[in-house]
């Protein structure tokens, strides 16, 4: 057989194992694509992600946008962004102090000793799916910090609402 | 007399190098289809996150893509229609790659649903990984497919 014909019968059996593959995950995985076909996966995903978080975080205060815009308009509250440093140079909220998960670990890292143990603090991360914050919030609690909140719409919600930001570069 | 050796060394070596290469990415393609057969609404998630299916295919991807790699990959390791697998394989790593390129190129910063070990975001790494996956299964192929018509 000729090379090219060797290729249309390699191209037909890489085919047949793609609708193989198919029909496996299609009935394997039915519910998902049942829910997706419905358009309610979205939101499924979200109702998901919101009671693992319930269970892993239990004992974490959340902010939503509004109440997170609230307490940075009052001036009171430290915004920590969780993100890693090229991101929060890249753009940050305005104001905000970039303390990443592995700065927290180490309770005396002089960026944390710095903070008063009751001042309000609210720590957010990339976007929504994200659950630095909210690692980083309760790190936090643990380490003594009494005031400590995850804003969980992160900095993506903030940017698209308008709300003031800053750059370090 | 000499020159037999080395021809016969040669020759076990062209036989032996494509089947171990084979195996060690059949490998690495099956244990990432387990791992998102076993974790598919996260994947689901991962998927959902380049905004780039529509929401009633992006159910479908996630559900389809873990047993193209499962199929692909375990064939791949058991030696069984070897060429196809590498297409199959290749192919969906091209496709891959454009995925990537076209999120860089958005700016997205999200996870990429690709790693293996830990979780990762899109970035240059994660395209230089998916590009080294593309020349090892196409360039296989491509021995595999010389040396075969070679013989006919």
């Amino acid at each position: 057989m000729s090379r090219r014909g060797l290729c249309r019968q390699d191209l037909a059996w890489a085919a047949f194992l793609l609708v193989l593959a198919a029909a496996f995950g299609l009935v394997k995985h039915w519910p998902l694509v049942n829910l997706s076909f419905q358009g309610k996966l979205a939101a499924h995903l979200e109702e998901m992600r919101a009671q693992r978080r319930q269970v892993q975080f239990q004992g974490v205060r959340t902010l939503n946008l509004s109440q997170a815009y609230e307490l940075f308009q009052k001036g009171q509250s430290l915004f920590i962004d969780a993100r890693k440093p090229e991101e929060y140079q890249e753009l940050h909220i305005a104001g905000a102090v970039n303390l990443s998960p592995e700065k927290v670990q180490r309770g005396d890292n002089p960026a944390l000793t710095g903070i008063a143990k009751e001042r309000q603090i609210v720590v957010y991360c990339g976007e929504a799916h994200c659950d630095i914050a909210l690692k980083v919030a309760e790190k936090m609690q643990a380490l003594g910090f009494t005031q400590v909140a995850a804003f969980l719409g992160g900095f993506k919600a903030w940017d698209e609402a308008g709300y003031p930001v800053d750059t370090s570069k | 007399m000499a020159n037999r050796k080395p021809k016969t060394e040669n020759r076990k070596l062209n036989w032996l190098l494509p089947r171990v290469l084979g195996v060690v990415l059949g490998g690495i393609f099956f244990y990432a289809g387990l791992q998102k057969h076993f974790h598919d609404w996260d994947f689901a998630e991962a998927v959902l996150a380049y905004q780039l299916a529509p929401l009633w295919l992006a159910g479908v991807v996630a559900a389809v893509l873990p047993w193209v790699e499962l199929i692909a990959g375990g064939m791949l390791v058991a030696g069984l229609k070897r060429r196809s697998c590498l297409l199959l394989l290749a192919l969906l790593t091209a496709s891959f790659l454009v995925v990537l390129t076209v999120t860089l190129a958005r700016g997205l910063k999200i996870d990429c649903g690709c790693g293996l070990f830990f979780q990762r975001q899109v970035g240059v790494l994660a395209l230089l990984e998916d590009l080294v996956f593309l020349v090892w299964a196409g360039g296989l192929y491509w021995w595999e497919l010389k040396a075969v018509s070679s013989k006919q």
